[in-house]
């Protein structure tokens, strides 16, 4: 295929999840209808993530990067995860990308986007098709993509011949660093919030971690104000339900904050906050954000060490100071303003951990 | 500071007494409870990350009327911070936990070990070592405590069951690329059985899978009497073996019955320990159960599973998340909350394992898909 040709069938794919995205449309109705059922996400969530995070559009710039990071292959198999169900968009759109045949494999836990697109290129008469298939039955020389926990990842690279390239987009999550001194917490807060809340923080980009470089003072008003803004968008956007999983390690994470420093309980959200960090807590899923106050970058630094190889992307501010420093820290790791973490450029995957 | 000191002293002291006397079969002179609450309002005046809790929570132990009301410490917070009553100039000892879950390895620290070694050689004695064998050989799966790897809890117990239980002992130490050399391990097992001696072997699970994987087929028949303390889970220190195949692989390459496997369930947060009955009930003595997989607890520890949303205790035998509520935690947190599922009845805890069906986290990460483990 031509460089032309591939960035054709990337634009058709865009197009077709317009009409997705679009609530007026059949097709927007339908997958509005669907979607909370099979996510788990509530109908508002799913409204959100349609109009907000569904990818509809590209820079010609960002398309061109695209195309290159897509690589190429006689054909490309999709393995697609459930929960973040708009990257099917970004997923299909690399895959059309790379080859003129490809085949997509849905979650079985969420199998309703994929089978709308496919719906809505063939209604476009485009030429960016792709077959929904049921098991991967990949030929040598094919690409597989793989989205989904590092088991599925592992257990397909198993399952594939020697001559099949697997590519694989595992899990991550994101981290947000705040300037204490900054005059603009407030608004900082509520943007951050607007990027935990899409997909009930279970993507891969989804912040889990903040850190506020400044005094005690600074975090704990940056940490009490988030969990205002995060009670708000509960208003706005409501959870989904949570697995008995989810609501045990919520319990455990707010019963340890609550010993270890300051915790926020909201309505359904909690800000933890630990003022004297000794190391870092990964809270669980589900609207959780766990607030440490740092006294310098080293001191960041030394507490994601553990974390490194887990970060796909680092919110930061325009005026950031830090992100050449995260830039040589964490290669792979996407820095984006705050507010938009869960907007990344439409230039490749989402994750580039596995392209440095 | 000295009458924290004295106070810390005295409660160890009752801890221990109630232990001596729950050992013998007398009813201690205090009750569980009025212990327990005595610990906790200590605890509450002198670990900070205690005094936040209940001053969050509103639940404070003098107003509990008795140690099941209590909020617990959560095990994460041993990795967060010190959970300890005293200051580090008066640590006896500090325990590290592995460190697989986070990178970071939670520490108990201790202004006594005298308290831990009375809760474990108890129960040790109640579970291994009842019938005393006159001479005994130990294999430990651990390197002595002197080794930079010797910190942790288990490997002390060990040492301490070797030291007080056993005639001779040979531990095994840990090689870069393995926890233990097989060839070394045939060495020790057809030592020890030259003697004619029961033997205990003692380890991690994951240590006795890889040496089991080592020695293929090869069968190490130690002599009558012998047996087995394993522990833990396999922490991606090993392939993942099912608790029964495990069982089975144990008895057979080392010609013991299944009872003679006995399986331990302990922490770094803990003092305590739980044991398998199944030695014990094999020998026609009385224990809560005599079923593999079931742990039983000593007196001074009790277990109670809480449901997952507000960490309150269920009805007995459903199934929750376990907390512990141990008197031998004198210095640190009285009553520790796991996320481990199991199921309670009496002094027994089954244990159980992941949540089935439990949906996955889409691409976000789990804590333990970070650290590799499943």
């Amino acid at each position: 295929m031509s460089q032309q040709e591939r960035e054709r069938r990337v634009h058709a794919v865009l197009q077709a999840a317009r009409r997705l995205s679009d609530p007026r449309d059949p097709l927007g109705i339908e997958a509005r209808r669907a979607l909370p059922g099979a996510t788990g996400l509530s109908g508002a969530s799913v409204e959100l993530s349609l109009v907000r995070h569904l990818e509809t559009s590209v820079t010609s710039d960002d398309l061109g990067k695209l195309v290159t990071r897509a690589g190429s292959a006689p054909r490309v198999h999709v393995v697609l995860s459930a929960n973040v169900f708009t990257g099917v968009v970004r997923a299909v759109a690399l895959a059309v990308a790379a080859a003129p045949s490809v085949m997509v494999r849905p979650s079985s836990r969420e199998a309703v986007l994929a089978p709308l697109l496919l719906r809505a290129i063939t209604e476009l008469g485009k030429e960016a098709r792709f077959e929904l298939i049921p098991t991967l039955e990949p030929a040598p020389g094919d690409h597989v993509h793989v989205y989904g926990r590092r088991e599925t990842i592992a257990a397909i690279r198993v399952g594939c011949p020697a001559d099949v390239t697997v590519r694989g987009h595992g899990p991550g999550f994101g981290i947000a660093v705040v300037d204490g001194a900054t005059s603009e917490a407030a608004l900082l807060a509520e943007s951050l919030s607007w990027d935990i809340v899409p997909f009930d923080q279970r993507g891969c980009l989804s912040p889990r971690l903040a850190f506020v470089e400044g005094s005690r003072d600074d975090a704990e008003r940056f940490a009490s104000r988030l969990a205002v803004e995060l009670d708000q968008r509960e208003k706005e956007v409501p959870r989904g339900a949570l697995s008995e999983e989810e609501r045990r390690d919520r319990s455990l994470y707010r019963r340890t904050l609550q010993a270890v420093g300051q915790c926020h309980d909201g309505v359904a959200s909690t800000v933890g906050l630990d003022l004297d960090p000794r190391a870092m807590f990964l809270p669980p899923t589900g609207r959780h954000l766990h607030v440490v106050r740092v006294a310098s970058a080293d001191e960041m630094e030394r507490l994601l060490v553990p974390y490194r190889g887990a970060i796909t992307c680092i919110g930061v501010t325009e005026k950031s100071s830090l992100a050449a420093r995260f830039a040589t820290l964490l290669p792979g790791a996407r820095i984006l303003p705050i507010g938009n973490m869960q907007r990344p450029p439409l230039d490749g995957p989402v994750d580039l951990r596995e392209m440095v | 500071m000295n009458r924290d000191r004295e106070e810390r002293a005295e409660l160890h002291a009752r801890v221990r007494a109630f232990i001596d006397a729950s050992e013998k079969g007398e009813t201690p002179a205090e009750s569980f409870d009025a212990l327990g609450l005595a610990i906790a309002r200590h605890q509450a005046e002198h670990v900070p990350a205690y005094r936040r809790l209940v001053a969050h929570r509103n639940e404070h132990p003098r107003d509990a009327a008795s140690v099941r009301q209590l909020p617990a410490v959560p095990t994460d917070a041993f990795r967060l911070t010190r959970i300890a009553a005293h200051p580090p100039s008066d640590d006896a000892a500090l325990f590290r936990t592995s460190g697989t879950m986070s990178g970071t390895p939670g520490e108990h620290a201790l202004s006594t070990t005298a308290t831990y070694q009375a809760a474990a050689l108890a129960w040790g004695r109640w579970a291994l070592f009842f019938d005393a064998p006159a001479a005994m050989t130990a294999i430990a799966l651990t390197p002595p405590r002197a080794h930079p790897l010797g910190n942790s809890s288990l490997h002390f117990m060990i040492q301490l069951f070797a030291t007080e239980f056993a005639r001779a002992v040979r531990y095994l130490q840990p090689w870069p690329d393995r926890l233990v050399d097989a060839a070394e391990f045939v060495e020790a097992c057809a030592t020890a059985s030259r003697a004619a001696e029961p033997v205990i072997v003692m380890g991690a699970s994951f240590a006795f899978v890889q040496v089991l994987d080592a020695l293929g087929d090869e069968r190490l028949a130690l002599p009558e009497g012998s047996r087995i303390m394993h522990t833990g889970g396999f922490k991606g220190r090993s392939r993942e073996v099912a608790p029964d195949e495990l069982l089975s692989r144990m008895a057979t390459t080392f010609a013991i019955p299944e009872s003679a496997v006995v399986g331990e369930y302990g922490m770094t947060e803990l003092s305590s320990q739980l044991y398998e009955g199944t030695l014990r009930a094999a020998r026609g003595l009385p224990a809560p159960s005599a079923r593999h997989g079931v742990f039983v607890a000593p007196p001074w520890l009790h277990v109670v599973a809480v449901d997952a949303d507000k960490l309150r205790p269920v009805s007995e035998g459903e199934i929750g998340i376990l907390r512990f509520e141990d008197l031998a935690n004198v210095d640190s947190a009285l009553v520790v909350q796991t996320a481990d599922r199991g199921r309670c009845r009496g002094s027994t805890v089954e244990l159980l394992g992941r949540l089935a069906g439990a949906p996955p986290r889409g691409c976000s990460l789990a804590v333990e898909e970070l650290m590799g483990r499943p």
